[in-house]
């Protein structure tokens, strides 16, 4: 009885249970918190997931020509494939809801590290200032892929308090302001980031720069309502033009000296060519190391390997490859006749690039000779032709390779930007100014060093894998070169250097094509692949994802959609 | 032996307390009487009360039955027994008074327990279920609750074949919705516990009840939302000394196995396909022969194999049965002893189980030993009892992925051998699905043990301060220590290759105590009956847990395989929980002339779950009844009336099951999570970009805090019947029931710009499920002998969600924007587009709607609504099949559930056949993916429906054309996949004999029973028409564990 009366006297204190192994925000305001909330912040880069990868190839590639879905089927992802062929594409496309929650993931993660650091004193926390430079860029890094893939979007930073959060709209800024405002970061990162970094994993006053003209670029195409470019700022593109100039004359970045060093995890530590990457580890105390899990998918399925085949380049894109007697693309006939296998390969000439990104039956894997490509690594032949893709893969006795059965990773850092990627901007900007002149040399430095990248590429007895014919451009030798052909090399540049690279998609929209040239290839790919014949894109509706149905719920109808959705 | 009836031993209990307040009260001029009571079945009947009436003078029998009484010669003796009429015998003179008791059909007076309290049958105004356990104790099966199936009106058990005998029980359709869960509470010996009781030791089971609704429930109102089963174990009995041994042993079947492709018919559907899609069949395995004739139709000659089906030639084509590989007859064994003693200073019994149950899938076995004392002893005249009860088990499981291995035995290819030329693994080659072996799966999971010891038990004294007032203190704990060494072994089976191997060696420990006091008042005075309980209870859980792993050993054996012996990976990890309960309780129930009943309860319940100024839920309930059959207008009009009741009760109940932590917000760091197959929610980042080592890790929001969360609640209303005829020959009950959960504790998706951490638990939504349950039963022995028991209950509810906030309504199935919210509908309702039969030609498709992918052979989905000119969702077809023509086409709801149990016994033979079904249930038949399309998932091996699939020349069948793409998305949610489940069992069919006397005795035994029995026997489903379910068993329509048919023999010896 006393007992009972004990219990009731003491019942609220009983009631207490502390929360278990959590820290709550008040214990986070300490400058090593703060550092630490940085760090996740960064960690959000490399929190992958096939379902949603960073690499971005379901959004870009796999919708853009260069790239099939892959996989067993079309039915395994279906999600991507949904993406893959347009029509039949909903707004409750639950991946792409994925994608854009894990975005704004990254957003959180870096307000929520800002909001610890704005309330540090820079006498409590030096760094203070640079921390808020990093966490700008990674938050605009993230806000930038919204932009592509969703055009509207809300805009959420670290001042954005309790319930507030609910009566921001997507259409509070207009199409131009969204951009400016992601430039705004940049800038603030630019103006304080440092020239270099002890941390290689940190961003820099460069990266920040090249970001920023990647910004300008993209706005620079001016976009109506319908998703049509109605025309191209050219203040925009001359400040492209400056801001890669800044970050060349930096000397920090260069090309390396073969194209296929990008693509090996060897060449990750001390890379001249990488701009901003995510950082990958292995070995690292975590259960399964911090690898590049949005390309687990995408290995072929010989036993060194086994799953699952996504990614798969197309026959377009393998036809792209093919250059003409002059060792040029053929911009118009490429696509005339298939290159499939054998013999294909030594009776055309090709773009060096080729061998570097696709596997082709009887060439030699990741660049050894004595682990040759065989068909039936290929999954769904019947459906998906017989190639598979290289550039995200790595060989199988890298000391970054690791097997997480039944998938397949490693701890290659993943590039978001690379110089000739930068490089590339600028010479886009150019020759949209007009100054095409200016922009050969650019894009001969790129082919160049293409060019210059067989010495990988060789069988044992020594002959080239494929046969390779390139040349720089030569104007008045081998082209004429005004503003049209200049603006069609620099795109058919752009597709052979960045293919499989989750780039394409976002030029085809930001060039204004992707209606015409998506629905062209439709036309042409689905007489090889039938599944593809009731793929069709829409133009004014599909340059853009849908805003996820579900998003438009939960904030009550106060995010509009899209056009055309 | 006799069939051991749970109430002939509760009343060793009553007839002792009945004993103790006659005392020693006998007068002077005797006649001594001796004699032996039986049943009706001629078996000895201890725990007989026999009273010299109009005295107090009386006694009880013993184990054998028999009685001796110092008795006025001139009196009459009344023989009574709970269960049984009593009877009453005029003494006369005679010293030897022999009684044959028969037992009362459906006893009103049985005792039941309803929490903290007991109550006669007669008495009940809530809606209680009791279980007979009689009709149970002798099915094979290691989980009480299991056998529950269609048992008990209104509750409704889903269960598979798993050895591990798990089962789900949802009473009255369950209350909650989202993650919160729908199990009921259980509440064992006064102690509560929301799982693992199939780690009770069946045998031990005393008596069972089921409270169904608020009134009865919300005596445990702070988690009684989903109803509450009462469970107490035996005790040993007063003059009663006895040894018990049961024994059974039961064979079980895989008899419910999938028709799939053979190899050869994997290659003609193959073959099919690419020449209904117009291209040239080609196959990495199968070589096709094939010519065109002259109407142009394409034909078949000879399909060829390779000698090898792999590149580096170590598989040879093979015809495999994947699911004969992957299945066995199997074996369930159970030995249970019991020791049991009583008298007048308290009783004990000790009780011990081993079972062993193999399950039909190879390597799947459950292995449980449990072992039980329970015993009192009383001091001071009786006045106060001390006692405990005390279970400890041990549960040993394999752990076989079952999940994956019924899924492989369907899609692996039958071409894949089970094992290469050299002795390795078979497994997939080139050109297939990236599936594992399954029989690879079973081997080299069949080393990893999960082991479970539990201690469950506890230590009560009960004290009667003065006569009828009575304080009990009660103190349990509920232990359960797991332990699990998994040990992955590297594998190359086909291209499916690991060199990984690996030791996870991981424990969790999970402690909660239970302390609850309670005062207790019965009065009898005059025509009044009161019984009031008032009681506190205190309840505090903890949980914790931890893991190591290595990878990199040499040697792959479990006597190696520890973590001491790994070299790589070296990793570990664990984390905590817990909360705590503390309620006030008073329940009283008053009975006027054994007419009038009412129930009153009230229970204030504080939980650390919720926020300051919400720890406290309030939960009243009352229940009224009247005894029309204790009327004298009734009982002299229509004396055929041998019960008549009706009931009302309404009551509110609680529920608390969430997050430990939901009103806190918080954050954690994630130094690393296994991103396999969830997404990396990691905090760690190679920042200074060394690729390996240790990695610097912050901290992510993980909740947004609630503090101002609260009780869930769930009113309930309850009006029933209950009916008896003819002495209780004909019985029966009828309940109503109306339940609204409100403030549902929902976890609800939210706007992503929130980021991550933003859930949050809130008081969100509104559920109603209304519903009855009917029973009826007939017993009567003729006078031939042949005794006859049926009972029959059937029940039904309806589901809906009533109330969700518009934001979150997209989060479950419908379309919201288009005016198809769940609202209204069960949340768990098939939401989707309705498949509409088969293009039988171009006419036809040319005259139907747009509908992207149409074409002959391919299925047709219906137009039934599109978007007006101002963008207005409106049923009307718009000439377009879009996302917009999804609508219901199902509800996973049974229409009712019902079960029927019939036992004639005659003589020493006894026959028990017990049908269990279910109605109108829609499943979704997950295997339909695979048994009827070779397009959504290639590489796999198919459902030989395929093999009766749409051709121009085979246009009566459901089954789509054969196609390589799916170019028409038959893959999405659609009425395809939806097919009837109802379902019919048999699923119990028993023949029991009970060995004559005379031959007992000449063994030495006091009773010995063998009978035989079969389960799941036979199985009636829907089998024509459209909706017809084309899997083998609708109880199992995914990859769950299969339902064997088994059958089994048993012994029962008293000694």
């Amino acid at each position: 009885m006393i007992a009972t009366g004990f219990l009731v006297s003491c019942s609220d204190s009983f009631l207490e249970m502390a929360p278990k192994s959590t820290i709550s925000s008040d214990q986070l305001l300490t400058p090593e918190n703060a550092e630490g909330m940085a760090i996740a912040a960064y960690s959000e880069l490399g929190n992958d997931h096939y379902t949603a990868p960073n690499s971005l190839w379901p959004y870009a590639d796999n919708t853009s020509g260069d790239a099939y879905k892959g996989g067993g089927g079309t039915g395994d992802i279906w999600e991507f494939n949904f993406m893959e062929l347009f029509a039949f594409n909903t707004t409750d496309n639950p991946l792409i809801d994925q994608k854009w929650y894990r975005l704004y993931v990254g957003i959180g993660r870096a307000n929520e590290a800002l909001k610890v650091i704005n309330e540090l004193t820079a006498n409590e926390f030096p760094n203070k200032t640079e921390r808020q430079a990093e966490m700008r860029f990674l938050r605009a890094h993230h806000y930038f892929i919204l932009k592509t893939m969703f055009k509207y979007i809300p805009w959420i930073d670290e001042t954005v308090s309790g319930e507030a959060f609910k009566e921001i709209s997507n259409k509070e800024f207009t199409d131009q302001e969204l951009w400016d405002k992601i430039a705004d970061e940049f800038q603030f990162a630019a103006e304080n980031l440092p020239e270099m970094q002890a941390e290689k994993g940190r961003v820099n006053k460069y990266a920040a720069i090249a970001y920023l003209a990647k910004t300008r670029l993209y706005q620079a195409y001016e976009q109506n309502e319908q998703n049509a470019v109605t025309s191209i700022n050219s203040s925009k593109l001359e400040q492209v033009v400056s801001l890669v100039n800044q970050v060349i004359a930096s000397g920090k970045y260069s090309l390396f000296p073969d194209f296929g060093y990008n693509f090996l995890q060897p060449h990750d530590d001390g890379s001249t060519e990488s701009v901003f990457a995510v950082q990958r580890s292995i070995d690292d105390g975590t259960p399964k190391g911090r690898l590049d899990w949005g390309n687990m998918l995408n290995y072929p399925m010989n036993p060194e390997y086994g799953c699952c085949w996504f990614h798969i380049p197309t026959q377009n894109l393998v036809n792209s490859f093919k250059t003409d007697e002059n060792g040029l693309p053929q911009f118009n006939t490429f696509n005339n006749s298939d290159v499939k296998e054998g013999a294909d390969f030594q009776n055309n000439t090709f773009d060096v690039r080729l061998d570097h990104t696709v596997a082709i039956p009887g060439h030699p894997w990741k660049y050894d000779p004595n682990f040759i490509y065989q068909k039936d690594w290929a999954r769904a032949i019947q459906i998906y032709g017989h190639f598979s893709s290289l550039k995200e893969s790595q060989h199988y006795e890298c000391a970054c390779f690791q097997k997480v059965p039944p998938f397949i990773a490693s701890s290659k850092n993943t590039d978001i930007i690379r110089y000739a990627d930068v490089l590339l901007w600028k010479a886009e900007a150019l020759i949209e100014l007009g100054r095409q002149n200016e922009a050969l040399p650019i894009i001969n430095e790129v082919r160049q060093r293409a060019a210059n990248s067989s010495g990988m590429l060789k069988f044992n007895d020594g002959n080239p894998v494929s046969n390779y014919k390139m040349e720089i451009y030569k104007p008045g030798e081998n082209c004429t070169w005004d503003q049209d052909f200049a603006r069609q090399a620099l795109r058919w540049e752009r597709r052979l250097e960045l293919a499989m690279e989750g780039i394409r998609f976002f030029d085809l929209v930001r060039w204004g094509i992707a209606s015409d040239y998506i629905n062209n290839y439709f036309a042409k790919e689905s007489t090889k692949r039938e599944y593809l014949k009731d793929g069709k894109f829409t133009k004014g509706k599909h340059e853009f994802f849908p805003i996820p149905q579900n998003q438009v719920d939960f904030s009550k109808g106060l995010y509009k959609q899209n056009n055309g959705w | 032996m006799k069939k051991t009836n749970h109430l002939k031993k509760f009343t060793g209990l009553i007839t002792l307390i009945l004993l103790f307040l006659v005392s020693m009260n006998a007068s002077a001029q005797q006649i001594s009487v001796s004699g032996n009571i039986k049943d009706s079945k001629g078996e000895g009947l201890p725990g007989v009360t026999v009273i010299e009436k109009g005295t107090v003078n009386g006694t009880v029998t013993n184990i054998d039955g028999n009685y001796s009484l110092s008795v006025d010669g001139k009196s009459t003796l009344v023989f009574s027994f709970i269960g049984m009429t009593t009877k009453e015998v005029l003494v006369n003179g005679q010293s030897s008074i022999n009684v044959v008791m028969t037992e009362e059909n459906i006893g009103l007076e049985q005792i039941v327990v309803t929490g903290y309290q007991t109550q006669k049958k007669a008495d009940l105004t809530g809606a209680v279920g009791v279980v007979e356990v009689d009709q149970i104790k002798e099915l094979p099966t290691g989980n009480a609750v299991k056998a529950l199936q269609g048992r008990v009106a209104g509750v409704y058990v889903t269960t598979d074949g798993n050895p591990g005998d798990y089962a789900t029980v949802r009473i009255r359709g369950g209350s909650t919705m989202g993650s919160g869960s729908n199990n009921p509470l259980y509440i064992i010996d006064g102690m509560p516990t929301t799982g693992g009781i199939e780690q009770l030791n069946p045998n031990d089971i005393e008596t069972m009840q089921v409270l169904k609704d608020a009134s009865a429930a919300s005596i445990y109102g702070s988690r009684a939302n989903n109803g509450v089963i009462l469970i107490t174990t035996r005790k040993g009995k007063e003059g009663v000394s006895k040894i018990e041994f049961n024994a059974y042993a039961t064979i079980q079947n895989y008899s419910t196995k999938l028709d799939v492709l053979n190899t050869y018919e994997r290659g003609l559907v193959n073959w099919q396909a690419s020449i209904n899609d117009g291209l040239t069949p080609t196959s990495s395995i199968y070589k096709y022969d094939w010519h065109t004739d002259s109407n142009g139709n394409a034909v078949l000659d000879r399909i060829l194999l390779p000698e090898y089906i792999d590149p580096s030639h170590t598989m040879h084509p093979a015809d495999t049965k994947w699911f004969d590989e992957v299945s066995q007859q199997s074996l369930i064994q159970s030995y249970n002893l019991t020791f049991s003693n009583g008298n007048d200073k308290g009783s004990s019994l000790i009780s011990l189980n081993y079972y062993n149950h193999d399950g039909i899938i190879k390597e799947t076995n459950s292995n449980k030993i449990t072992a039980r004392i329970n015993s009192d002893y009383k001091f001071l005249d009786g006045k106060l009892k001390v006692g405990e009860n005390l279970l400890i088990s041990k549960v040993d499981n394999t752990d076989i992925p079952i999940g994956d291995v019924m899924y492989l035995a369907l899609v692996q290819q039958p071409v894949v051998p089970v094992y290469s030329i050299d002795g390795g693994w078979g497994g997939p080659a080139p050109g297939m699905t990236d599936r594992h072996n399954p029989v690879r799966l079973i081997e080299q999971n069949k080393q990893n043990h999960s082991k479970t010891a539990r201690v469950f038990g506890n230590m009560f004294a009960d004290l009667e301060i003065i006569k009828g007032l009575n304080f009990r203190t009660n103190y349990g704990i509920d232990y359960t220590e797991n332990y699990y060494r998994k040990m992955d072994y590297s594998y190359a089976s086909g291209f499916l290759i690991s060199d990984i191997n690996r030791t996870t060696t991981s424990q969790w420990h999970n402690l909660s105590w239970t302390w609850t006091n309670t005062l207790n008042y019965k009065m009898e005075t005059g025509l009044h009956n009161i019984d009031v309980v008032a009681g506190t209870e205190a309840i505090k859980a903890e949980y914790e847990t931890f893991y190591g792993s290595r990878e990199g050993y040499v040697i792959e054996d479990p006597d190696y395989m520890f973590l001491d012996a790994g070299t790589e990976k070296i990793l570990n990890g664990g984390g905590g929980a817990g909360n705590s309960l503390f309620s006030l309780f008073a329940k009283a129930n008053y009975v006027y002339n054994q007419k009038y009943l009412a129930s009153l309860t009230v229970r204030r319940d504080g939980s650390s779950r919720f926020g300051k100024d919400n720890l406290y839920g309030t939960f009243p309930a009352f229940s009224l009844g009247w005894r029309l059959s204790e009327e004298g207008f009734l009982k002299e009009s229509l004396p055929a009336i041998s019960n008549l009741k009706i009931r009302a009760g309404w009551g509110i109940t609680g529920n608390q099951e969430i997050s430990n932590d939901a009103i806190y917000s918080i954050y954690r760091t994630d130094y690393g999570v296994d991103p396999t197959w969830v997404f990396d929610t990691g905090t760690a980042y190679d920042i200074t970009g060394s690729d390996s080592g240790s990695l610097p890790s912050g901290y992510r929001k993980i909740r947004e805090g609630n503090s101002i969360l609260k009780w869930e609640e769930a009113k309930q209303t309850n009006l029933g019947i209950d009916f008896g005829f003819l002495d209780q020959t004909f019985y029966g009950s009828f309940d109503y029931f109306m339940k609204e959960t409100s403030d549902i504790l929902i976890e609800p998706p939210y706007l992503a710009v929130k980021g991550e951490g933003g859930n949050q638990w809130v008081n969100g939504a509104t559920l109603e499920n209304k519903g009855w349950e009917f029973v009826l039963g007939y017993n009567k022995t003729l006078n031939n002998g042949l005794g006859i028991d049926l009972t029959a209950n059937i029940s039904s509810y309806k589901r809906k969600v009533t109330y969700l906030p518009d934001e979150v309504l997209t989060g479950y199935p419908g379309d919201p924007a288009n005016g198809k919210s769940v609202l209204g509908q069960s949340d768990i309702v098939h939401f989707g587009y309705i498949a509409d039969g088969i293009f039988q030609n171009q006419a036809e498709v040319d005259n139907y709607p747009q509908q992207t992918g149409k074409d002959i052979g391919r299925i047709k989905y219906k137009d039934i609504g599109g978007l007006d000119e101002n963008g207005k969702y409106i049923n009307k077809p718009d000439g377009v099949v879009n996302d917009l023509d999804r609508t219901w086409i199902g509800d996973p709801n049974p229409d009712f559930i019902y079960g029927l149990n019939a036992v004639f016994s005659y003589k020493n033979f006894d026959l028990n056949l017990f049908f269990q079904g279910i109605q109108g249930v829609d499943v979704y038949n997950e295997h339909k993916h695979l048994t009827d399309f070779t397009s959504i998932w290639q590489g796999t091996n198919f459902g030989t429906r395929t093999l009766d699939a749409w051709t121009p020349t085979n246009t009566g069948s459901t089954v789509p054309m054969l196609t390589l793409t799916d170019t028409n998305n038959e893959n999405r949610y659609s009425s395809y996949f939806i097919e009837n489940g109802s379902y019919l069992k048999l699923r119990n069919l028993q023949i029991g004999y009970n060995v004559p006397d005379k031959l007992i005795k000449s063994l030495k035994l006091s009773s010995a029973r063998i009978y035989v029995q079969g389960q799941n026997v036979l199985t009636f489903k829907d089998s024509k028409g459209n909706n017809q379910f084309t899997g083998v068993d609708p109880e199992s329509p995914g990859f769950a564990y299969p339902n064997p048919t088994s059958y089994s023999i048993g012994v029962n010896l008293t000694f």
